[in-house]
């Protein structure tokens, strides 16, 4: 085989890969978009607890009765791994008892799942 | 240290934004599809001011842009060089500099918010390459307003799905690169195929 057509194979074979990604990536992203309203948000350490109260529709107030923290300022916007540093408590505790606050949120003891 | 962006974002709001998003055109590669989405999300909330947003984010975008410019025109070629490797990239100018005299304005606009990991690239090589300031300016604004503009109101919109939000505009994004790709591989392939049969 010449040369020319070494590269006509080696072209080929790239045109082929990115034709794979573009269906690949296309496909996720129109799955991932279909699913968006019930796709779980998950908590990241960078989250303030209002925002995590909005993300999963839970009152903030309730999200903060849960860690033990009462707000600074009525929109207390300390991140999650603020608030555990302050606290002197480990991140990840704080994250398991807001996502246990905001599961008991969505099936309140005896009432139907939100 | 994308997760302390965010929260100086989350805590500090608009003056956060202003100052990551001029690093991030300088060259840092942050997290600014995400900042923006979660700006849009704050705003939702009350906790931030759209058009503050808006004005912090797009004039720290320009004025980052504006700084890479000016590097690649006045800095010297040892300056740029040493800034072109600082981020743990290396770029051949030279090949970018013919991109940005070949494309002009419509490189300098889509590489504002479509093809953002070249932006900074591109603002030093228009530099380099002598490109008019006003011209560079006009591209750039126009680009990385309407750029801010979507991500924030993207971000409004879907203000309780940030992560999914971020993770379909994700793959979307690696899709339209790899669409690209494609359509260069296939034009590569046309030609070669053409001179490999006329032999």
């Amino acid at each position: 085989m010449g040369k020319t057509w070494q590269r006509v194979l080696a072209v080929g074979l790239a045109f082929v890969l990115a034709m794979a990604g573009t269906f690949l990536f296309a496909y996720r992203a129109g799955r991932r978009a279909r699913h968006i309203h019930t796709a779980n948000e998950p908590i990241r350490e960078w989250m303030s607890v209002p925002f995590i109260a909005h993300t999963h529709h839970v009152p903030a107030p309730a999200l903060f009765q849960a860690i033990g923290v009462h707000p600074q300022q009525p929109r207390d916007r300390r991140s999650v791994r603020h608030i555990a540093r302050d606290l002197n408590r480990p991140v990840s505790e704080l994250m398991t008892e807001l996502q246990r606050a905001i599961d008991a949120a969505a099936q309140p003891p005896g009432g139907q799942p939100r | 240290m994308s997760d302390s962006l965010l929260a100086a974002v989350s805590q500090y709001g608009a003056p956060a934004l202003f100052a990551i998003v001029a690093i991030a055109a300088i060259g840092a590669p942050l997290p600014i599809t995400l900042l923006l989405i979660v700006a849009g999300s704050m705003i939702s909330q009350g906790a931030m001011n759209l058009w503050w947003a808006i004005g912090a984010a797009s004039a720290g975008s320009i004025l980052g842009d504006l700084s890479g410019y000016a590097i690649g025109r006045w800095g010297g070629p040892a300056t740029v060089t040493k800034l072109s490797g600082m981020f743990g990239k290396r770029v051949r100018l030279e090949a970018m500099e013919a991109k940005v005299k070949a494309w002009g304005g419509s490189g300098i606009f889509v590489t504002r918010w479509l093809l953002s990991p070249l932006g900074p690239w591109v603002n030093l090589a228009s530099g380099t390459a002598g490109y008019p300031w006003h011209r560079f300016l006009f591209w750039d604004m126009l680009g990385e307003i309407s750029g801010v503009a979507v991500l924030i109101f993207l971000g409004r919109l879907f203000s309780d799905r940030v992560m999914s939000l971020y993770a379909v505009l994700g793959d979307l994004t690696w899709a339209v690169a790899a669409l690209l790709a494609a359509v260069v591989f296939g034009y590569l392939l046309f030609k070669y195929v053409r001179q490999a049969r006329a032999r």
